[in-house]
Parts: structure tokens; C-alpha cells; sequence
């Protein structure tokens, strides 16, 4: 199976909400969409899920357009929606039934979500009687019992507290083993760095970092220096043409132009003798990939 | 295909619903109001006609229980030779020589049971009389005898008058024999008067169950669609399904729950009537109902056979209804409700998908609410209009009715009660139900077109001008 996104455009009145955005997946794993509110997001997961007619563009599945509805695609909205009124167990069997399971399979695989979640005190409940962290639970259910190939999770862990977000990366993790392809939408950068293997970030519809994450991190190279010291470093730093980009109790943090600037204060601090209790030199994370990108523009 | 899947939508949104309390409330409460009302319409004629004929209330005798009853004659008709008579027979008259407002006064003081009778005559510019008026005044304790005093004492002036006029009683009573008189449409069905109050009646409670049934459901439907959009389970459903599934399940399965609403009327009405046929009109009726030939033969004929002429009336009244239930008909009227209900299903669709927000909903739904209003007063209100030619005993209609029965938005109000009153023949019902559905197609057409793009609409409310909008950009 393969999932091609191939230049999808997408306009509301004058208002482009995606513009040209495209990506692959050719292989199971985690593509994570990212972008900051209002990027593109949203209408470009309901682009792929066939919710919305993209204005130019396609989306193939195999090769092939297609009808999410014909298609095993599991979705976890952003925004959770269940029926409030009616008993979890009810809404959950519809959902499978129009997902064209049978009543027999469907209960089934429903029963091991719950088990699985460590909600089956719950099924009998109207979805009202529920917290909200249970209620995304019964919602990943719905996402996830039809055991389909394609799942796209938009905010998985928002809202949740951290014992259930745990819960929650150990079945993502298990349906990467299970050979699924997902993507995953968050603002939660950490997470999206445990699972992700490929990256798009959107901003205001419009692609600006894309590939394989640690590609893109080693393009940047090891450009983040940060020094724990016990006196005070600021002039040396300015010495090596280093400025302070933050600084908290964890040290001082520069960007470097090449790791021998990096080199060239250390050498200095050692020399000075003053005791250094920390030097880090590494790549850019994710989250600060994403504030350059995105954030950038934004500034623009 | 676009609609794949809606049977699923249709069987869990049938079966959530008819599991949820309040339609299990009201379907009983409807249930037990509609078996009620149809016992009530079948009994209460005949207990009602049991306790005039009892003679214990309003009764000519209690008249006697006064103590004293003045007269004041300011006519010279009354004659003493005749309150001599009247005092015989039992009611304790006396004429007064004082003026009728001291009587009044002495009446309304006194402790007993007393009432003061003043007759006076109306005269023109030339001094001829031209009416007479009696006003009967009665003390404190003597108003439940009134009514018959005041009955008793038109009857003795008239007689007083006629003996003083040298008119022989006889002739006279010959002369006062009542004359029917009745303005009828030439080509129109002449009805009794049963027939007449039924034609009156029977459009204004059907017009006002189908628009419970049709209207509110479709509220409902506005509702289950806003609410499945506003909590974003829409969404979901949209990886499974097409939105047009999901509008065809929704709105199928609420014409299915009010299309069972209105069986059960229909069949709680017939079996209430006959479960209390033998206590009501309709055991009294039956025989004559099962007697065509008879009830075609007219009511001077069904004198003739010794038949009570007021069962007849209601029988030929209630013969004239049933006869009207043949097959065409009853298809013509179940096409009405159908079409009609998908009529005003899909446009509450269309109002519950161009809200993103509940508080949304009510403002959304104002166009439906006129459309429903305006369809149902065009149904109800012009039945008042025709209350004096059915009275006539015309079966004629007006032409607003007229109108109202090939107008698509009251239509499904009017048509049917129209069909079961033969006010339409099937020809005209079958135009009339072809004018709806062609209106029906149109708005699925324009459901099927913007649907899919107003129900993942987010943001400010979508008034008629955007959707109609969106319409033409497709």
C-alpha cells in the first residue's frame, strides 16, 4: 500500500487554506503533519480522508484516487465528537457496522479495545457519564477496531494526563509494529520525534520543511551548543562570536555557526579554570526546526 | 455511490430514537389522548341525548318551585282571565301595577325565590308595533329556573297574543311549522347537517396532526443533524460513509417513526370506536351504515321506514366519509404524507448541517418554521371562511382551500383531509401529489448539491443566500 498526496490546493474565497502540499507514504510507519494553528492541517487530513474536494491536486492510494469511505482508514479527530446520549457500546457498533464489519467481528475487536484501554467498566455508560480523557479513549476505539491500514490521528495526546498518554504511545507503538501507516497530527513536538519518521511542517498552507527527520537534522548539523559553567562565560562566548540565545538554570544555549566555534569555547573555559559541569553540542530538535520555520513566517 | 451505507444510518437512528424515553412517553400519552378522544366522540352524543331525555335538569316543572312571580305587561296583550290560568295550572303569577324597575329592585332584595317578568312593546316613528321584549329578572336564589321561566312565559305571550288577534291556535301552530332553508353551489354534494359539521371539523384536526407529524419531525431531524455536527461525531461518520448517507438514513428512519405515529392513530381511532361501539353513536349507526340502499334513499324515505332521523343524519354523514376510503385514495393520501414529510425533512436537513454551533440552530431554523407556518395556516385557516355555506349545507370550497391543496408547502397539510371529504377526485389529488414531489425532487436535488459542502462548514452560520449560493457554484 501507498499513499501519494500529490500537490492538493485548497481555497476558501480568496483564502488559501493548503497550497501545492505534497508527500508520500511508501512504507508503514508515522508521517507527521505538522503546523501551527490555522496552517492547513485539518483541511488537508480531510483532503485525504475525501471529506473535502481539493480545488487542483490528488490523493492516490496505490496509484489510484479513491473514497475514504470505501477504504480501511481510521480517524481520531482533533475535535472529539460522540453521541453524548447514547450508550458507548451502541455508538461504537454502528461506527464498526458502517465500517462494513459484522456485528460478530465488530464486538469482538471492540472488546479487546476495551480491555486494552482498561475501559470496560465504561461500555454500558452514555457517553456523557465519561471524563474527557475516557471519552478519547472510546474515540481511538472507534479509530482503531476496524483494524484499518491507514490511521490518522489528529492531537492523540492532547488533553490526556501522563499515565493515559503513556497508554496511549504504547498503541501507536504497537500499530507501528502491526506494519500500519499513520499520520499524526500535534503540537506536541516531543511526541511527534518518539514516533515520526518523515515530517511535513505547514505554514499558512504551504510547506516549508519537508523529508525525513533525522535527514533534516543532519542537514543542519550539531549547530546547538549548551554550556553548564560555574563562573561566568558571557565573555568568552563573545570572544568566539557566540551570543546567549537562552539562558536558564540548565546552562546557557548558543547557536553555532561550525562545531570548531563550538571547540573554540571550550578550549577557552577549560583554559580558565573554570569548572564546567556541562557541554552539549547537537543537532536542532524538532520543536526548534519548527519554531524556526514556522514561527519565521509567522514573523513575516 | 454517493448514498451507499444509508441503511445503516437509517436502522441505528430508528432504533435509537424509539428507544428514547420521551418518545416512549409520548407515544403512550398520544395513544391514550387519540383513544380517549375517538370513546368521547362515540359516547358523549348518546349520554348527553340520555340526560335531556331524563327531564332532570332544565326541566318546564321546576318553574313551579317560585314562590312568586310578577308580571309586568306594558303591551295589553297579557290578560288576567289568563294569569288566572297560569296560576291554575301551578306557577304562582300575579300581575303589579309597579313600574318594572321597582319589581326589579324588590326582587333582587328578597330572601326567597322570586322573579319579575316585564313585557314591553317597540314601537316605530308612526306609534306600530314592531317587536315585543320580555326580560325575565330573577332573585339571588332563583337563576337555575330562569332560563325555563323566561321559555314559558314567550310561550304564554304568544299564545295570549294569538287568542287576543282572533286567530284560530290551530292555524296559527299550523303556520309556524319551520321552514329548512339551504344555499347550495350548483354541482356541489348537498349535506346534511352532520356532513356539514364534519367538513368543518375533520380539515382543521387532520391539517393539525399531519403538521404535528410532518413539521415537528423535521425539527427533530434539524436537531439529530446540528447535534451530530456541532459535536464533531460527523466527522467520523464521513470516513464510513457519504454526508448523503447519512442525510437519506436520518431523515428515512424520522419519516419512518412519524409515518408509525400516524398509523397508530389511524389504528388506536378505529379501535377505540369500536371497542366503544356499543356504548356510542357508532352501534347505534352501524345497522344503517350497512344499509347503502337505505342511506341513498334519503332521509324523508328513511322517515318513512321509521329509522331516527338523527342517527340517519350521522350515518349518511359518516357513510359519505367512509365511501371516499377507496384504494386510489388511501394511496394518494399515504403518497401525501410520505412526499410531503421528505419535503420538509430535507429542507430541516439542510437548516441542522449550516450550523456550527447549537445556539445556532433556533436562528437557523426561523425560514423553516415560516415555510411550516405559512403551509399550515394556507391548510387551517381558509376552513373558517366556508362555516357559513357548509352550514347551508354546500360542500363547496374556496378558492384559497383550492390553492392550498396543489401548493407544495401546505399541500401535505390540506390534501388529505381534501381526498377523505371527496373535495378532490383522484385526478385532481393525483396532480396535486405530483406538484409536491416535483417540488420534493428539487429540494433533494439541492440537498445532494450543497450538503456535502455546508456540513463540514465551520464558522458563521450559513444563511439562505450562501447556500443557494454554493448551489450555483456547483
Amino acid at each position: 500500500m501507498a499513499i501519494s498526496v500529490n500537490n492538493i490546493v485548497k481555497k476558501y474565497g480568496e483564502y488559501t487554506a493548503v497550497n501545492g502540499l505534497s508527500f508520500e507514504l511508501k512504507e508503514p510507519g508515522v508521517f507527521a503533519l505538522l503546523g501551527t494553528n490555522g496552517a492547513g492541517k485539518t483541511t488537508s487530513i480531510r483532503i485525504i480522508l475525501g471529506m473535502l474536494a481539493a480545488d487542483k491536486g490528488e490523493v492516490l492510494w496505490d496509484g489510484k484516487p479513491f473514497l475514504a469511505c470505501d477504504k480501511p482508514i481510521g480517524y481520531l479527530a482533533e475535535e472529539r465528537g460522540l453521541y453524548p446520549k447514547f450508550k458507548v457500546m451502541d455508538q461504537l457498533m454502528y461506527f464498526m457496522t458502517l465500517k462494513g464489519m459484522s456485528p460478530d467481528a465488530a464486538k469482538k475487536s471492540i472488546d479487546y479495545w476495551f480491555e486494552r484501554l482498561e475501559v470496560t467498566e465504561h461500555k454500558n455508560k452514555r457517553a456523557e457519564q465519561l471524563s474527557k480523557g475516557n471519552q478519547q479513549k472510546i474515540q481511538l476505539i472507534a479509530a482503531l477496531a476496524p483494524n484499518p491500514e491507514l490511521i490518522i490521528l489528529d492531537e492523540p495526546l492532547s488533553g490526556l494526563d501522563p499515565v493515559n498518554a503513556e497508554l496511549f504511545k504504547g498503541v501507536i507503538r504497537e500499530e507501528i509494529k502491526n506494519n500500519k501507516y499513520i499520520i499524526m497530527s500535534s503540537h506536541q513536538m516531543t511526541t511527534i520525534e518518539e514516533f515520526c519518521r518523515d515530517i511535513v511542517i505547514l505554514n499558512h498552507g504551504e510547506a516549508v520543511l519537508q523529508g525525513n527527520l533525522n535527514a533534516i537534522k543532519k542537514s543542519y548539523g550539531r549547530v546547538k551548543l549548551t554550556v553548564k559553567a560555574e563562573g561566568d562565560i558571557t565573555g568568552m562566548a563573545q570572544q568566539c562570536g557566540l551570543t546567549i540565545t537562552e539562558e536558564t538554570p540548565n546552562g546557557c544555549s548558543f547557536n553555532v555557526q561550525s562545531e570548531e566555534q563550538a571547540h573554540k569555547l571550550l578550549n577557552m573555559i577549560i583554559s580558565s579554570d573554570i569548572p564546567l559541569i556541562k557541554y552539549e553540542l547537537r543537532e536542532p530538535n524538532l520543536n526548534e526546526l519548527f519554531i524556526e520555520k514556522a514561527g519565521a513566517k509567522n514573523e513575516n | 455511490m454517493k448514498t451507499k451505507g444509508w441503511q445503516k444510518v437509517f436502522s441505528f437512528t430508528f432504533i435509537q430514537y424509539v428507544k428514547t424515553k420521551s418518545f416512549i412517553i409520548s407515544t403512550i400519552i398520544m395513544a391514550l389522548l387519540v383513544a380517549a378522544m375517538f370513546a368521547l366522540v362515540n359516547i358523549l352524543p348518546v349520554a348527553l341525548s340520555k340526560n335531556d331525555d331524563s327531564g332532570e335538569i332544565g326541566s318546564i316543572d321546576t318553574i313551579f318551585n317560585y314562590e312568586r312571580v310578577y308580571i309586568v305587561d306594558e303591551t295589553g296583550v297579557i290578560t288576567d282571565e289568563g294569569i288566572a290560568e297560569l296560576f291554575a295550572n301551578g306557577l304562582k303569577a300575579e300581575r303589579t301595577d309597579k313600574s318594572a324597575d321597582d319589581i326589579v329592585a324588590q326582587v333582587a332584595k328578597t330572601e326567597g325565590v322570586q322573579a319579575a317578568v316585564v313585557f314591553t312593546a317597540d314601537k316605530n316613528t308612526n306609534g306600530d308595533i314592531i317587536s315585543y321584549t320580555q326580560k325575565t329578572f330573577y332573585s339571588p336564589n332563583g337563576g337555575n329556573m330562569a332560563s325555563s321561566l323566561s321559555a314559558a312565559m314567550t310561550e304564554f305571550f304568544r299564545n295570549s297574543n294569538v287568542k287576543r288577534l282572533g286567530i284560530d291556535p290551530e292555524a296559527y301552530a299550523q303556520s309556524q311549522i319551520g321552514i329548512n332553508t339551504r344555499t347550495i353551489e350548483a354541482g356541489q354534494e348537498e349535506l346534511n347537517v352532520i356532513a356539514g359539521m364534519l367538513h368543518y371539523i375533520i380539515p382543521i384536526i387532520v391539517s393539525l396532526v399531519l403538521f404535528m407529524l410532518i413539521f415537528v419531525y423535521g425539527n427533530t431531524i434539524a436537531q439529530s443533524i446540528a447535534i451530530e455536527k456541532t459535536s464533531r461525531v460527523m466527522e467520523l461518520l464521513l470516513t464510513s460513509v457519504r454526508p448523503l448517507a447519512v442525510v437519506i438514513g436520518k431523515v428515512l428512519a424520522m419519516g419512518l417513526v412519524s409515518f408509525a405515529q400516524f398509523l397508530l392513530i389511524v389504528v388506536v381511532g378505529a379501535g377505540s370506536m369500536a371497542i366503544s361501539a356499543p356504548f356510542g353513536i357508532m352501534g347505534q349507526i352501524a345497522p344503517l351504515l350497512s344499509n347503502p340502499e337505505l342511506l341513498a334513499g334519503g332521509m324523508a324515505n328513511a322517515a318513512a321506514s321509521g329509522v331516527d332521523i338523527g342517527q340517519f343524519s350521522i350515518a349518511q354523514a359518516v357513510g359519505g366519509i367512509l365511501e371516499k376510503f377507496t384504494p386510489v385514495n388511501i394511496l394518494l393520501i399515504v403518497l401525501t404524507f410520505i412526499i410531503g414529510f421528505l419535503f420538509y425533512a430535507l429542507l430541516a436537513a439542510l437548516v441542522g448541517a449550516s450550523v456550527s454551533r447549537m445556539e445556532d440552530l433556533q436562528a437557523a431554523m426561523q425560514p423553516y418554521s415560516l415555510i411550516g407556518v405559512v403551509g399550515f395556516f394556507l391548510a387551517y385557516y381558509p376552513i373558517m371562511f366556508n362555516a357559513e355555506s357548509l352550514a347551508d349545507g354546500s360542500s363547496g370550497t374556496n378558492s384559497v382551500q383550492i390553492f392550498s391543496y396543489y401548493f407544495p408547502i401546505s399541500s401535505p397539510f390540506s390534501l388529505p383531509s381534501a381526498i377523505i371529504l371527496g373535495q378532490f377526485d383522484a385526478v385532481q389529488g393525483a396532480v396535486a401529489v405530483a406538484i409536491l414531489a416535483v417540488f420534493t425532487v428539487l429540494v433533494a436535488m439541492l440537498v445532494s448539491k450543497v450538503y456535502e459542502a455546508i456540513i463540514l462548514h465551520n464558522g458563521s452560520r450559513l444563511k439562505v443566500g450562501d447556500i443557494l449560493k454554493l448551489a450555483k457554484n456547483k
